[in-house]
């Protein structure tokens, strides 16, 4: 009876698997079997023709990469930074409690959302105008709180006794916060990365902020507008006149925009195990 | 001389009182065993010598601790200085996720010891005294993670030392041993009780007969007694140290 209960619940817990794997690799392959027909070189790197109706997807290869590397540049050392004050120096509390819940919370406010609040912030009141920098700080608040938590995570998975060991060799503060951020360095960079690749599928927040559905050239400058993969996609598939004709390209496209989240998937996933290694 | 004294020291964690009115004094070049059954504050004693309970929230130590006369919770003393002259052995091994040596080299570093030639030296000068030196000499970079249980605790022991303490603190330094390396470590501690003060919890009262010159017996966060090991022994004072020492409890 016991052996029967056993194998029942491994056998529920192995479906689940298989089937949320059957449900990935359906997606992929229609993704990818649609996209591999206008997929190449050229496609890549050069700029949409006539309309859209053919030519490449450059621009907004060229802007979602950009713009998650400036949204890297802005919710990874404030994230991270919030995170060791949170768990390190800031005294336990109600101020502390209260921030912590807030965090929680703001991780779970529609994108849309934060598209409204960085026209008023970044476009508006700080004067970016609509911008691929004001965009990158739009995401960039989207994902500080995931960055944050996961990071606080991390550090606070780090075994107490390393900490206790640093401490009882003499290490002040500073140093043993320093030693117990390289174990935690393997989850927050995982964590930080599974953030980004979210941010950089991300349609809402640049909407408003500084993605265009056309360009003749690519931005000069963190000042200029630009296009990106996300939203190039979202024109392609409901808002262009011959919805028909582009539909290959909008499969190409939907086919590079997940090619990248998974990229950054796969950089996380690296990172992980080559540093679990070294610390054993 | 008197290394280490404490004067009515109690400590708390929340509510529970779980070291009542302590006063004891430590001799420097001797070895102090504290004995008692499971839970009764040893390690909670201990850490108090090094102020390692004031990384517990709730915890609360009223009374004084005098390291060489001087008040370890006083307005000017450092507390990374006091841990560096009390040094720790924890229950469990605690090594770092890093090589065998920079496991060892870890406390110089961070003192700011940074050349090379002095570091190495140190670090296998630690490691022979520890006893580690034969089995690792050739894969000293191999990670600490990788040694038996043992093995890590004669690392630990290695990583105090290296920083040269002038009192060390051993909890249960032994439990995880096999006894030729718990022979190895009460020879060890009887070397260095010429330059060191020690301090040892133990569950083992023939390794506290054997290695220490005086003994505390503690049981529910008191000190029971207090004597030179040879008479707490052979002559306790107290029915209940006697009850102990004979295996009637505990
Ligand atoms: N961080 C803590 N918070 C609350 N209570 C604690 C904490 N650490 C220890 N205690 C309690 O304090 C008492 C003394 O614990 P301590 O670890 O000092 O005992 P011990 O004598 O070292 O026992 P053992 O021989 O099993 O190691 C125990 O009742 C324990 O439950
Ligand atoms: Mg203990």
């Amino acid at each position: 009876m016991k052996k029967i209960k056993e194998w029942f619940g491994f056998f529920l817990l192995k479906a689940s698997a298989i089937l949320i794997l059957g449900i990935v690799v359906l997606l992929l392959l229609f993704i990818g079997i649609q996209g591999a027909k206008v997929i190449n070189l050229e496609f890549l790197f050069s700029f949409p023709k006539e309309g859209m109706t053919s030519g490449g997807i450059f621009p907004a290869v060229f802007g979602t990469v950009a713009l998650t590397l400036i949204t890297t540049f802005f919710s990874i050392p404030f994230g991270i930074g919030a995170a060791i004050y949170l768990s390190e120096y800031a005294k336990e509390g109600r101020l502390v409690s209260f921030i912590r819940a807030s965090i929680r919370n703001l991780a779970g406010v529609p994108s849309i959302v934060y598209g409204l609040f960085g026209v008023a912030l970044f476009v508006q009141s700080l004067n970016l105008g609509a911008s691929i920098l004001a965009s990158g700080l739009t995401l960039g608040l989207l994902t500080l709180p995931w960055v944050i938590a996961v990071s606080e995570e991390a550090i606070k998975s780090v075994p107490k006794s390393f900490r206790e060991g640093a401490l009882a060799l003499g290490a002040t503060k500073w140093q043993t916060t320093r030693l117990v951020l390289r174990y935690a360095t393997p989850g927050i960079l995982t964590g930080a990365i599974l953030g980004l690749s979210r941010a950089a599928g991300e349609t809402a927040p640049i909407l408003f902020t500084g993605v265009c559905f056309w360009l003749p050239k690519l931005p000069g400058s963190i000042f200029d507008q630009f296009m990106a993969l996300p939203y190039h996609l979202y024109i392609l598939s409901t808002q262009h006149y011959d919805l028909e004709k582009v539909r290959p390209i909008a499969f190409g496209t939907a086919f590079v925009l997940v090619s990248f989240v998974f990229g950054l998937n796969l950089i996380a996933l690296i990172i992980r195990t080559r540093l679990r290694k070294d610390y054993g | 001389m008197d290394k280490i004294t404490t004067e009515d020291l109690s400590l708390y964690y929340g509510e529970k009182r779980v070291i009542s009115s302590i006063n004891l004094s430590i001799l420097e070049n001797n070895i102090t065993a504290i004995i008692g059954p499971s839970g009764c504050g040893k390690s909670s004693f201990l850490r108090c010598l090094n102020r390692m309970n004031d990384l517990i929230l709730n915890s609360r130590l009223t009374g004084k601790i005098f390291l060489d006369g001087k008040d370890i919770h006083g307005n000017n003393t450092d507390v990374v200085e006091i841990r560096r002259k009390v040094g720790m052995v924890f229950q469990k091994p605690n090594p770092f996720p890093k090589s065998i040596y920079d496991n060892v080299a870890y406390g110089l570093r961070i003192k700011g010891i940074k050349k090379t030639s002095q570091v190495s030296e140190i670090v296998e000068k630690s490691l022979v005294a520890s006893g580690l030196f034969k089995e690792v000499k050739d894969e000293l970079h191999k990670s600490a993670m990788e040694l038996s249980g043992g093995q890590q605790q004669r690392l630990c022991i290695a990583r105090a030392l290296a920083i040269e303490p002038e009192v060390l603190l051993m909890d249960e330094p032994c439990s995880a041993l096999d006894p030729a390396s718990t022979f190895k470590i009460e020879d060890l501690m009887s070397e260095l009780k010429k330059s060191y003060t020690i301090i040892i919890v133990t569950h083992n009262m023939q390794q506290a007969a054997r290695v220490s010159d005086w003994t505390g017996f503690l049981y529910l966060g008191e000190l029971i007694e207090f004597n030179e090991t040879s008479k707490l022994f052979t002559a306790p004072r107290e029915q209940l140290t006697e009850n102990y020492i004979t295996g009637r409890f505990g």
